[in-house]
């Protein structure tokens, strides 16, 4: 026990060092703002006069923001919204209900520990809508309580009923098992569960185990047989590598599952032998995982990435979460043991770890309620087979992720790798899939003597041991590795294919809005763009150069790059707008992101809305701008599109006086992407490929159906779709791509008649 | 189509440029790296690069070299510049660089430095050919000292190097504690103390009608606010002006972030702008011009024009000459010896090609011994040679390397004073055996051509000369009487048989 308690103090001393180090960088920040925020500085009641009696606002003042943390709970009310909204099919709703769980562990690892951390540092300082952390925290609790409870009603009292209805039961707990079903569970235990479980006591000699981040288990109080000692603690974990959900035998028609930990619970005594169950239930922690990497110390960053992975299983408890009427004798001493307030515990009226759903929509068959699954189409630019490189010469190519097929980009790669003509190949990678293929085309490359530079963020959350892997199997080929770079995380997506021509040396670059994650390149919707322009094509090299250590080139043709000049360019172009409307001219702003957090971005917002620029914002997540504040943002309207595909795109539109600019790039408007990484913002310049981005733009902000909208109150409400025509963005993406495709392989195959000039006869279709 | 790498190991930065040459003088860069590297500070203050700089220096070049790799470049040049100059164990640095990144370094002088700065500015092609057309000034500001050089009509008028560079000037502003309001006036009392004596000398009633500036400090902030697309910046005088007053109201980290530079470079920015606009005003010229070209674009152009695929549009040889007759016309050297020197001098080279062995290059060292053999008499009649010695190697001519300079200046001396032979003189200048020799030949040549011009009165026309077996014919057409000629012809005969083992014979052509 006592060593158990001295790790837990180690802990907290560890914690506290990392908070000491965010407050800093936090003052700092506050500092920065300030001093860049030349328009708020003179005012200091929010509205004053100015001489020429026009009414001057500090836009800076709190309450014109809204606080991001309960901004993000709010998104997770809308994708929560998606799994109560009876017009999705049955599945899809558990996977949202499913989603807003993961989402929320993710929410309390990073936010809800910082925002502790800040609060055992005695940091006091109030965030842009002028609260505390205290007050945050407090705040947050309350919405958190909520937004779980209305998961849990949902899943109790919507989805578990409307499954039976379809079909399909949940057994609850292990005691509404029939004896038939008894028996199978039970051998079901022997045979498959019982072999891989490590149960654990704790006693005076025993101390309490280290339990896992976001692992189910088991908690029991236990006696030894035949005696009147004190109560111990029993614990076991529910082991992941099994699957949770466990279908049972088929009964009257009905398809039954039964959850593992229930499996377990039911077979607990045959765990402690000795021992007699006083009573057993299912919890789950949670632990401070906002890493921060203590750069300037580490030696190798890749052995420090390593040790911070293991320390993040290690960190202070932050929530414990129960199943409703645990027994309060084992509540308490887990309480005890991890050192929780009550704030800090949820009884959840439930299956603990909602992501169990997504398991359950994976189960065989119910495929009449689910959402058929869209195969990403065609690039009509770019048709199966064809040269890649040589297509980019004849024009940019926009491609619009999932509705097209991601498959040109790793082609892309591949393609060069083999290319006896290509010299090199960079490219910044953050989020990789398991077996990438890119991996292997950049490997393939380097064994084929071309130069491969890749920089490899290992700072991406929770993907550091992912990543760490792929970095050796690179380097094992021999490319050149980079490991992010010191202080800053490499957000950016670019590749760089660097090819000796006829003419001399061509550069084909591809830019994106998402990852290169040919996995989540299925579910994110995300602009890419291919081309062979010299002035981005030299940008690009410049980039690659920057992370490599090599000094700013004279200047950026095209590109803006973060976290040097992103920031003021954004600024440029919304002070901009600002002027042409104080001049009368047209003025407009559409930017879609992921999230606004901004301050100096939104004052920038504010002022230019009161200058008369109509801005259409499209904000997926975390929203800190108001709308509707009489005189200042009366003009900005905030949407939320919450759909089958995660809404991660970057767009931005900017009127210019009638010659309309459009970017795309991988940064939202946060301080931590303009601030703190490396982010790139790219114009989209050929007509055609300006008119796609402005078709993504004007969609999205018709849509009825999927598309939530900031009322002034701060709230979030569904449009109000009656009399209009209903419209759902990504579903006219999806069958405009369809259409797409399906045109293009036609015209393809009439050119190939008349290339090949014989004639294809149809197979016979089958009736 | 050639690609080609240019490496610039300079005092504060290392630098390198890929580029792409073709046809028609196409330089196309496809890739400029550079890296932050005081070597100056060091070496100025110990005359050695330390230990942990020369890692560093090592680590850099060797990541060029995988660079290079990468465009697979067909050749490269890499020079040092000031702060591998001023090493004391210069030889053992190279070395070390060779054994470590297999790089050759070459050091530049600053002339040569300066050299290229110029053709740095060609490398630009139409802005370069606007430069010929008016009276420019070339206005090079370096971290040690600044070169300004004046053109008339597509030729080098004066080229100066005065120790007025950004860092030195900052290390005095340090020095003597000026607050940055202060600071324009200062320099501008610096500069101006050595500029106004230049002014006399050169400028006279010149107008100046453009300065093209190349520095590092300006130019960058200049072509960031047209963009690399246009051929050339320009900034006016409103410009230096708003430069100015931004270093008088704000603080160095805005400053940065309004220049979009580092800090550290702030100062030099506005030092940099300060003497720009001073010397602009002196000259009368309302604009400065910036191509904003660096060393590393001088080296592609020049290889570029060595392996014969740039054809010279300019004639860069004829501005190393200019510089040469202006130091001849500031001692009061006669012009039309010069001019009969060179002219015989020529001949003889030219017909002498098969014996001597040498070059084009060398052809120029005769043609500028030819023009400066006498400067030394506006010091002393009686010594002539040591005298013009010493004027030669005292004057920078912009183009020729130290080593150049120094085989110019002996040729020059050894055409007044008993040749010094090698196993007694040479050896103590450390002239190697190869320069020894052409030093020699090149004497003989001087020697005899000066011979035949004796009484300085050009009395012999229509030179020519013929190599047959051992005996070198030259004729030449006059009614004058040769008596004199014939006698020195005859007395330096020797020495140029000694040399060549070739018999010169004089032949005189009396036509009517």
């Amino acid at each position: 026990m006592k060593t158990g308690t001295k790790k837990a103090s180690d802990n907290k001393a560890g914690t506290r060092k990392v908070s000491e180090n965010k407050v800093s960088e936090n003052k700092a920040n506050t500092g920065k703002t300030k001093a860049g925020n030349h328009k708020g500085k003179a005012a200091k009641t929010d509205v004053s006069k100015t001489g020429n009696g026009k009414v001057a606002h500090d836009f800076t003042a709190p309450e014109y923001y809204t606080n991001r943390e309960l901004s993000w709970i709010l998104f997770d009310h809308r994708v929560l919204n998606e799994a109560r909204d009876k017009s999705n099919p049955l599945f899809e709703r558990l996977k949202f209900l499913s989603i807003t769980a993961s989402n929320l562990d993710e929410f309390f690892m990073i936010r809800v520990a910082s925002l502790k951390d800040m609060v055992n540092a005695g940091y006091e300082k109030t965030d842009i809508s002028g609260m505390t952390p205290k007050q945050q925290l407090a705040a947050l609790d309350t919405a958190i309580h909520e937004l779980v409870n209305l998961q849990y009603s949902t899943y109790n009292r919507s989805l578990f009923p409307a499954l039976v209805q379809n079909g399909l039961t949940i057994v609850k707990s292990h005691e509404q098992l029939t004896k038939e079903e008894g028996k199978f569970i039970d051998q079901y235990f022997e045979e498959n569960v019982y072999p891989v479980l490590t149960p654990m006591a704790v006693d005076s000699s025993r101390p309490f185990p280290l339990i896992r981040n976001k692992t189910l288990n088991i908690g029991a109080m236990v006696r030894g047989k035949d005696s009147d000692d004190e109560l111990e603690f029993a614990t076991v974990q529910v082991p992941s590598v099994l699957s949770r959900v466990v279908e049972l035998p088929e009964r009257d028609g009905m398809r039954r599952v039964i959850f593992l930990e229930e499996i377990i619970e039911r077979n607990i005594n045959k765990l402690f032998l000795n021992y007699d169950i006083i009573c057993a239930h299912p919890f789950r922690i949670m632990r401070n995982a906002d890493l921060t990497i203590e750069e300037d110390e580490a030696e190798d960053l890749l052995q420090e990435i390593e040790k911070q992975i293991k320390l993040r299983q290690w960190g202070e408890a932050i929530r414990l979460e129960v199943e409703a009427g645990t027994d309060k004798r084992l509540l308490q001493f887990l309480e005890n043991e991890l050192s929780l307030g009550d704030d800090a515990i949820y009884a959840i009226d439930g299956p603990l770890d909602l992501t169990v759903l997504m398991k359950l929509y994976g189960l065989d068959g119910f495929q009449h309620l689910k959402d058929p699954k869209y195969e990403p189409q065609a690039v009509p630019e770019l048709p199966a087979g064809c040269n890649i490189l040589e297509e980019i010469r004849k024009g940019d190519i926009l491609l619009h992720h999932p509705y097209q097929t991601f498959t040109p980009v790793v082609d892309f790669i591949r393609q060069a790798a083999v290319d006896p003509n290509v010299l090199a190949i960079k490219q910044t990678l953050y989020r990789v899939s398991g077996n990438s293929p890119i991996i292997a085309a950049l490997a393939q490359a380097a064994e084929n003597g071309k130069q491969v530079s890749v920089l490899v963020e290992l700072k991406a959350r929770f993907d550091e041991e992912n990543n760490i892997v792929w970095a050796r199997k690179l380097e094992k080929a021999g490319c050149h590795v980079i490991y992010g770079l010191v202080g800053l995380k490499t957000h950016s997506k670019i590749t760089l294919v660097v090819r000796r021509e006829e003419d001399g040396i061509r550069r084909y670059v591809h830019l994106g809005t998402g990852n290169y994650n040919d996995a989540t390149a299925k579910l994110y919707t995300d602009m890419g763009l291919l081309t062979c322009s010299e002035p981005i094509g030299e940008d690009a090299t410049a980039v690659f150069n920057m992370l490599s250590g090599y000094s700013e080139p004279l200047f950026w043709n095209k590109l803006s790059l973060a976290p040097l000049w992103l920031k003021e360019k954004f600024l440029y172009l919304i002070e901009r707008e600002k002027k042409y409307a104080e001049e009368g001219c047209p003025a407009r702003i559409i930017a879609k992101m992921n999230s606004l957090c901004d301050r100096d971005i939104m004052a920038a917002l504010y002022e230019a809305a009161t200058a008369g620029v109509k801005i259409d914002l499209i904000v997926r997540g975390i929203c800190c701008l108001k709308v509707g504040i009489p005189g200042v943002s009366e003009n900005i309207t905030v949407r939320s599109l919450v759909g089958t595909f995660l809404e991660h795109a970057r767009i931005f539109y900017f009127e210019n006086n009638e010659h309309p600019e459009f970017y795309c790039g991988s940064a939202d408007w946060m301080p931590r992407n303009l601030d703190r990484r490396v982010e790139i913002l790219f114009p989209v310049e050929e007509p055609a490929l300006r008119e796609e981005l402005w078709h993504v733009l004007t969609v999205q902000l018709a849509d009825t159906l999927k598309a939530a909208v900031l009322q002034p109150d701060g709230s979030y409400e569904k449009v109000d779709g009656r009399g209009r025509k209903a419209i759902c963005a990504q579903a006219q993406f999806a069958a405009e791509a369809v259409t797409k495709a399906k045109e293009a392989a036609k015209l393809t195959a009439a050119q190939d008649v008349k290339h090949k000039r014989t004639f294809t006869p149809a197979e016979r279709r089958e009736e | 189509m050639k690609t080609f790498a240019a490496i610039d190991v300079g005092s504060y930065e290392l630098s390198m440029k890929i580029f792409e040459l073709s046809g028609k003088n196409k330089l196309r860069e496809i890739d400029s790296v550079s890296q932050r590297l005081d070597l100056g500070t060091g070496t100025y203050a110990t005359g050695k690069i330390s230990a942990d700089k020369m890692d560093e220096l090592c680590r850099t070049l060797k990541e060029f070299t995988k660079i290079m790799d990468s465009y697979k470049v067909d050749d490269y040049k890499a020079y040092g510049t000031s702060a591998i100059r001023e090493t004391s164990n210069q030889m053992v640095v190279l070395d070390q660089i060779k054994q470590r990144t297999g790089l050759d370094i070459e050091v530049l002088s600053n002339s040569e430095q300066r050299f290229l700065d110029y053709k740095s500015i060609a490398s630009k092609g139409e802005s370069f050919r606007r430069v010929l057309e008016e009276n420019t000034a070339i206005l090079d500001i370096g971290g040690g000292s600044i070169q300004v050089s004046l053109f008339d009509n597509d030729t080098l008028v004066s080229t100066q190097n005065l120790r007025l560079g950004v860092l030195r000037i900052l290390e005095v502003m340090k020095n003597i504690k000026a607050t940055p309001a202060r600071f324009e006036h200062l320099v501008d009392e610096m500069v101006m103390a050595q500029l106004s004596s230049y002014k006399k000398l050169y400028l006279k009633d010149r107008e100046i009608q453009r300065i093209i500036l190349i520095d590092d400090y300006v130019s960058p902030w200049a072509v960031k606010q047209v963009g690399r697309r246009k051929e050339e910046a320009a900034i006016t005088f409103e410009d230096f002006d708003t430069l100015v007053s931004y270093w008088n109201k704000n603080e160095i980290s805005q400053l940065a972030k309004k220049l979009d530079t580092v800090e550290e470079k702030v100062p030099l920015v506005f030092i940099s702008s300060i003497i720009s606009k001073h010397v602009a005003m002196m000259m009368g010229a309302k604009k400065v011009w910036t191509p904003g070209v660096t060393l590393c674009d001088g080296i592609a152009y020049e290889y570029g024009e060595s392996i014969g695929m740039f054809k010279e549009e300019h004639n860069f040889e004829e501005d190393i000459v200019a510089c040469a007759m202006n130091i001849s016309k500031r001692y009061q050297g006669s012009q039309k010896r010069a001019e009969t020197l060179e002219a015989i001098t020529a001949t003889i080279f030219d017909s002498m090609k098969k014996v001597h062995g040498l070059g084009r290059r060398e052809r120029l060292y005769l043609r500028l011994a030819s023009i400066l053999q006498d400067c030394g008499k506006y010091i002393s009649m009686s010594d002539i040679g040591t005298s013009s010695y010493n004027i030669v190697m005292a004057t920078e001519i912009i183009g020729l390397s130290h080593k150049e300079r120094e085989l110019v200046a002996n040729i020059v001396r050894f055409n007044h004073i008993p040749f010094g032979y090698y196993e007694q003189t040479m050896e103590q200048q450390q002239m190697d055996r190869q320069t020894y020799l052409t030093v020699a030949k090149l004497t003989a040549i001087l020697r005899l051509s000066a011979g035949m011009d004796r009484s300085h009165k050009q009395k012999l026309k229509r030179i020519k000369a013929t190599l047959q077996e051992n005996e070198l014919i030259i004729s030449a057409d006059t009614m004058e009487d040769l008596t004199l000629e014939k006698g020195y012809f005859d007395s330096r005969a020797a020495f140029f048989q000694e040399v060549f083992s070739v018999t010169p014979v004089l032949k005189q052509r009396k036509k009517i």
